[in-house]
């Protein structure tokens, strides 16, 4: 008894440590590889143009463009997402709710590229007729594919978030008089503001590092539009960048490590939102419940 | 029953083993609907081997082969200097498979309005963004959507050599940049007013290719034009091994290149250099 006890206790910390391993080797592997584009190219890297043969290779554009997709994406998925987790946890009787939502977990599981040839086939062409344009492969259709392909998991998360709020606090709310959307208002959803933030950091995270399906909508054109807040224009994000660049790129060579050196900014990206979310909203008191 | 179990697994594993002598080919994306139809045919002939195609673009398929990775590139266009140089050690074999031509590409609406054709330095205009609407060039008053392609495709190189005088010049009047042939392809027949670079053999009823008009001498892209080289932008298909191909990779390029071979290369709709 006592030696199982031990070695599951060891299996269990090695797995722990073998995940937090990964994120450092990840962390080196990109450092080491860009290391040389930093050194060499240095601010350069913060420029306009990125036109290899030439040497230059200013990613702003792309930076530019990560942040715009991040933009929409998580401004069309969180008000639709955060709504629709109302009506699933607080409106549906329990069974249906189940069936909801292995519904909408199912949709998180298609995988980015038919995500992707269905934005080429009718989203592109839908913003391209809705709003008169030349092409509809612009940095909007990334953001709404993306915002698409985010909502489930905002829906499921959000969902959790609301219904793990025992149900003691809905009827103690009601007790005094409150009506059931002041319930949901200034009950349910404060009390449950941490786990929603959970859920956007994983969706922010997901929009981000999304590759495939934005590749095939965005126009990947390394131009910010003018002006800046034309996202009717085709442009290109970190992501799309590498995925349509990386392969060409010879392993070792300036180009590459320029690329790499996007991708370190986006780990960063997504490690300093995560931290500042935490350190701001982060209260482990926040939880009235257990 | 233990034993049986075991047994039955042990032979399922033993299948699952028996490996097929593989070939990996990747490449241009113009010269992967040949390769891919012949890699199917060669599979049902020689069913202890296999050949596994990837697209990807010249660019990669010769970096890879030079890599090593793959045993064969395809390409679209010829091997430039800097290549030469970096692969030198390991002696890069090119075989021309086919003849082909880059065809400046517009949607059907601009080809049925007016635009049958242009001169190449019309075409470096549009490239450039000094004409951005179709009435600059006889067409509807539209405004012209540019499509550009990835840097290190074949295809641009054989175009943007011939339009702007260097494979690898900037285009600024680009309005969307895209990969393979098949998504330049989509994005053409999508839109009313683009004009794109594509391979002869992609071109159909919503995406036309236009002649080009060299001193007042209309070329159309034809197959005598092409087969003679007096269409502009003609150029060669290419597989690459490293060195003198062996083996496998020897059966699938003599394949390529033989008889039946080169009956693909017809019917996918590009020349035949027999």
């Amino acid at each position: 008894m006592f030696l199982s006890a031990k070695i599951g206790k060891g299996y269990v910390v090695t797995c722990a440590m073998i995940s937090a391993m990964l994120i450092v080797v990840i962390l080196c592997f990109l450092a080491a590889n860009s290391w040389q584009a930093f050194s060499q190219v240095g601010l350069g890297l913060f420029g306009w143009t990125w036109n290899p043969p030439k040497g230059q290779f200013g990613m702003l554009p792309m930076i530019y463009g990560s942040l715009a997709v991040t933009v929409i994406a998580l401004g069309i998925a969180f008000p639709l997402g955060i709504a629709t987790a109302v009506f699933t946890s607080e409106m549906l009787s329990a069974t249906v709710r189940v069936y909801a939502k292995s519904f909408l977990e199912l949709l998180a599981g298609i995988p980015s590229i038919v995500y992707g040839l269905m934005g080429v086939a009718f989203l592109s062409v839908f913003v391209q007729d809705v709003f008169v344009l030349l092409s509809g492969r612009t940095i909007l259709t990334g953001g709404i594919l993306l915002s698409i392909m985010i909502l489930p998991t905002v829906i499921t998360l959000c969902d959790d978030a609301m219904h793990h709020i025992p149900m003691s606090y809905r009827e103690a709310a009601r007790g005094l008089g409150l009506y059931k959307y002041e319930v949901v208002k200034d009950v349910v959803l404060p009390a449950a503001k941490m786990d929603i933030l959970g859920a956007l950091l994983l969706a922010l995270g997901r929009v981000l590092g999304e590759t495939m399906a934005v590749m095939l909508v965005i126009g990947s054109l390394d131009k910010i539009p003018t002006p800046f807040w034309n996202v009717l224009a085709p442009g290109q994000t970190i992501t799309s960048k590498l995925g349509r660049e990386m392969a060409e790129a010879a392993f070792g060579s300036l180009h590459f490590e320029a690329m790499i050196a996007m991708a370190l900014i986006l780990l960063f990206f997504v490690l300093t939102l995560t931290v500042v979310s935490l350190t701001y909203f982060y209260n482990p008191e926040g939880r009235l419940y257990e | 029953m233990r034993v049986w179990t075991l047994l039955i697994l042990c032979s399922i594993l033993g299948i699952g083993c028996s490996k097929r002598e593989a070939v990996m080919v990747s490449g241009s994306s113009t010269v992967l609907p040949i390769v891919s139809k012949a890699a199917d045919r060669f599979r049902m002939q020689h069913t202890d081997m296999n050949v596994v195609v990837n697209a990807g673009g010249s660019g990669v398929g010769i970096k890879q082969v030079g890599e090593g990775k793959i045993d064969i590139g395809m390409a679209s266009r010829a091997l430039t200097p800097l290549e030469h140089e970096k692969y030198r050690a390991v002696h890069l074999n090119v075989r021309t498979l086919a003849l082909d031509a880059v065809v400046p590409a517009v949607s059907s609406e601009v080809y049925d309005a007016g635009v049958k054709h242009l001169t190449l330095a019309q075409i470096g205009q549009i490239y450039k963004g000094e004409i951005d609407n179709w009435k600059e060039v006889g067409g509807p008053d539209r405004e012209i959507l540019v499509i550009d392609k990835e840097k290190a495709r074949g295809t641009r190189h054989v175009f943007m050599a011939l339009v702007l005088g260097d494979k690898e010049a900037e285009a600024p009047g680009a309005d969307l940049v895209l990969g393979s042939n098949n998504e330049e392809q989509t994005a053409i027949v999508q839109s009313n007013a683009a004009i794109g670079m594509l391979s002869h053999a992609w071109l159909n009823a919503g995406v036309k290719g236009l002649a080009i008009d060299v001193n007042g001498n209309v070329i159309q892209p034809t197959r005598e034009n092409i087969e003679n080289g007096t269409f502009p932008i003609t150029r060669g298909l290419f597989v690459i091994t490293r060195g003198e191909p062996v083996g496998v990779t020897k059966l699938f390029v003599d394949y390529l290149l033989g008889a039946e071979g080169q009956t693909i290369v017809e019917a996918s709709g590009y020349v035949s250099v027999r």
